[in-house]
């Protein structure tokens, strides 16, 4: 027993030891957020000031409401997509079994190494050919067809537990294919779309880089591109608290839908990795 | 579970493949057809706005390689990816240990993990390059206030050092998502598995290392590649903390690429360093690959 304690009280120290770690630079971002835009006295004095200066500042330079409409938008839009389509795309590699789709699954997840960086030219140029024109719905695009390689290999990889004596049942009672489809396979891979939901969701909400190269005007910024803009600020220590004012408005609504569904979250970052 | 089934189904038709379509075009338009048009790209002078290039062989190639800009790249790449799988790997598994065990707080600890998991690259830039400032940053004045010289830190200005200081801010960032799969990986252990070594005598240190590793080296497979593809993807912190600086000693493969593409205005050149890259990252891939399940059967 007192072994246990023991081994359990080394657990708990070296936890806080990481949680601090983890924890010390954002607390000092939020009290600094709440700072006077001018003070400069050391930061790692928390919350000696309490005022929402510095919010009002980044909320009207970042223009928030209008870049975090923008964000909602191609967010939601992106991911509504992705779930439709990768699934549909998963169900005949999943169902089929044969070389050619063997081979599909491999050329899919095969995009998953591939980094934007090195693709981003052609596909301008590819964007240019075929007359798509720069707003804030373009990077949409991207952000579904990167989004298709995992998506797809954990749809493919969560079809498997779906019985196929349902869908045969089915077949006999005289339901199309599509029937088939969306009235009883879809509905049964709902862990999986929870999970494509969420890991998706966030790198598309917190991307910057297709924006970045797409999108020109700030009205139709997203919030990391509008986070952008203060770039310059980092070598004026009187912007700091403005900066971290800021960076609190941007994470703020993805800490927030974490903290509600904290659930959800966990297992749907841990379903995706372990199932597929 | 599935039984074997004959190429002939009448349930599962050909038809099926209709549900490809969406998506495969798609992949194809915006994702294959770029990466081929990159091989025609990289043996042209290609500026990006004059579409009368020329063709000019392999002279891209072999200016990158004189101006060693392919040696430099390559290194700091591999150094960076080596460092975040190792150190992301160890300790996300660590932590997820500590958090298997029976012990109080736990949803804290867990959450306090996840936390910076959720944030853009580019606010845990801003964050960090304050954590970093010379002088008045949270690790100079935490120096200062144990009595040591808070002026001289200065990670981001050492060439030898800058490397690893943004190595450090990825790691923070991604310890989260592999304690999380390492965490749902542990809780597929069957008790009984672990009561049976211990029964057998088996200490601490064995149990984990002959029964509890071996039971979830299919997390372990999944989290490694997953760090080696982030790592091989090395672009944010670089972008946003130091600009391939000081001088190039942090040049990751991605960064060069994109400066050269849109500062630079060298498109073909940059094309052909992608070619290499795509070249290193598919070697490395297949390598992990091969590796990766060797090993699985061995443990």
């Amino acid at each position: 027993m007192t072994k246990r304690n023991k081994s359990n009280i080394i657990i708990h120290i070296l936890l806080c030891l990481y949680t601090v770690v983890t924890l010390a630079p954002l607390v000092i971002v939020l009290s600094s957020s709440f700072r006077s835009i001018g003070n400069m006295t050391s930061h790692i004095k928390l919350f000696s000031e309490f005022k929402l200066d510095s919010y009002i500042a980044a909320f009207t330079r970042m223009n928030f409401p209008v870049v975090f409409m923008n964000s909602v938008l191609t967010t939601f839009g992106s991911v509504i997509v992705v779930v439709l389509i990768a699934s549909m795309a998963a169900y005949p590699i999943a169902r089929i079994k044969n070389k050619r789709s063997r081979f599909l699954y491999y050329f899919f997840i095969a995009g998953l190494v591939i980094p934007s960086q090195m693709v981003i030219i052609p596909i301008a140029q590819m964007f240019n050919n075929l007359g798509i024109s720069y707003n804030r719905f373009t990077p949409m695009i991207m952000f579904i067809t990167c989004s298709l390689p995992f998506s797809t290999f954990l749809f493919t990889g969560f079809m498997g537990s779906v019985p196929i004596s349902i869908e045969e049942a089915a077949y006999i009672d005289g339901s199309s294919l599509f029937r088939r489809y969306f009235g009883i396979v879809f509905p049964l891979l709902k862990p999986a779309t929870v999970s494509v939901i969420i890991t998706q969701g966030i790198w598309i909400w917190n991307d910057y880089f297709f924006p970045m190269v797409f999108v020109s005007r700030s009205s139709q910024f997203s919030l990391p591109v509008a986070m952008i803009q203060f770039l310059g600020d980092r070598e004026n220590p009187a912007q700091w608290n403005v900066l971290f004012a800021s960076c609190i408005l941007c994470a703020l609504p993805l800490v927030v839908l974490f903290l509600v569904f904290q659930k959800q979250f966990v297992n749907g970052v841990a379903a995706g990795a372990v199932k597929g | 579970m599935q039984k074997k089934r004959k190429e002939k189904s009448l349930v599962m038709t050909n038809r099926m493949y209709l549900f490809l379509i969406p998506a495969l075009t798609m992949f194809v338009i915006f994702w294959v057809i770029p990466l081929l048009m990159l091989f025609r790209y990289s043996i042209t002078n290609f500026n990006g706005i004059n579409q009368n290039y020329d063709y000019v062989g392999f002279k891209n190639f072999i200016t990158l390689w004189k101006e060693n800009i392919i040696g430099i790249s390559i290194k700091n790449t591999v150094t960076y990816t080596v460092i975040l799988v190792f150190v992301s790997n160890v300790a996300g598994l660590a932590l997820a240990m500590a958090l298997n065990a029976k012990i109080r707080m736990k949803g804290f600890y867990r959450t306090a993990a996840y936390l910076p998991t959720l944030f853009s690259a580019i606010v845990i830039g801003f964050i960090w390059t304050y954590v970093y400032m010379p002088s008045n940053g949270l690790i100079a004045t935490l120096m200062n206030q144990v009595g040591m010289d808070g002026s001289k830190f200065n990670i981001l200005a050492g060439f030898k050092s800058a490397l690893y200081g943004i190595t450090i801010v990825d790691i923070w960032k991604n310890i989260g998502t592999a304690m999380i799969i390492y965490l749902a990986g542990l809780q597929t252990i069957d008790e009984s598995m672990l009561e049976a070594g211990q029964i057998d005598g088996c200490t601490g240190f064995q149990l984990m290392r002959y029964v509890k590793l071996p039971l979830i080296s299919a997390t372990i497979t999944i989290n490694v590649i997953l760090s080696v593809i982030a790592g091989l993807k090395a672009f944010d912190y670089v972008f946003i903390m130091t600009n391939g600086g000081p001088g190039k000693s942090t040049n990751t493969l991605m960064y060069t690429i994109y400066k050269i593409a849109f500062t630079d205005q060298m498109l073909g050149k940059s094309a052909a360093l992608s070619v290499i890259a795509f070249i290193v990252i598919i070697a490395i891939t297949i390598v992990m690959l091969f590796f990766m399940n060797k090993r699985e059967v061995e443990l």
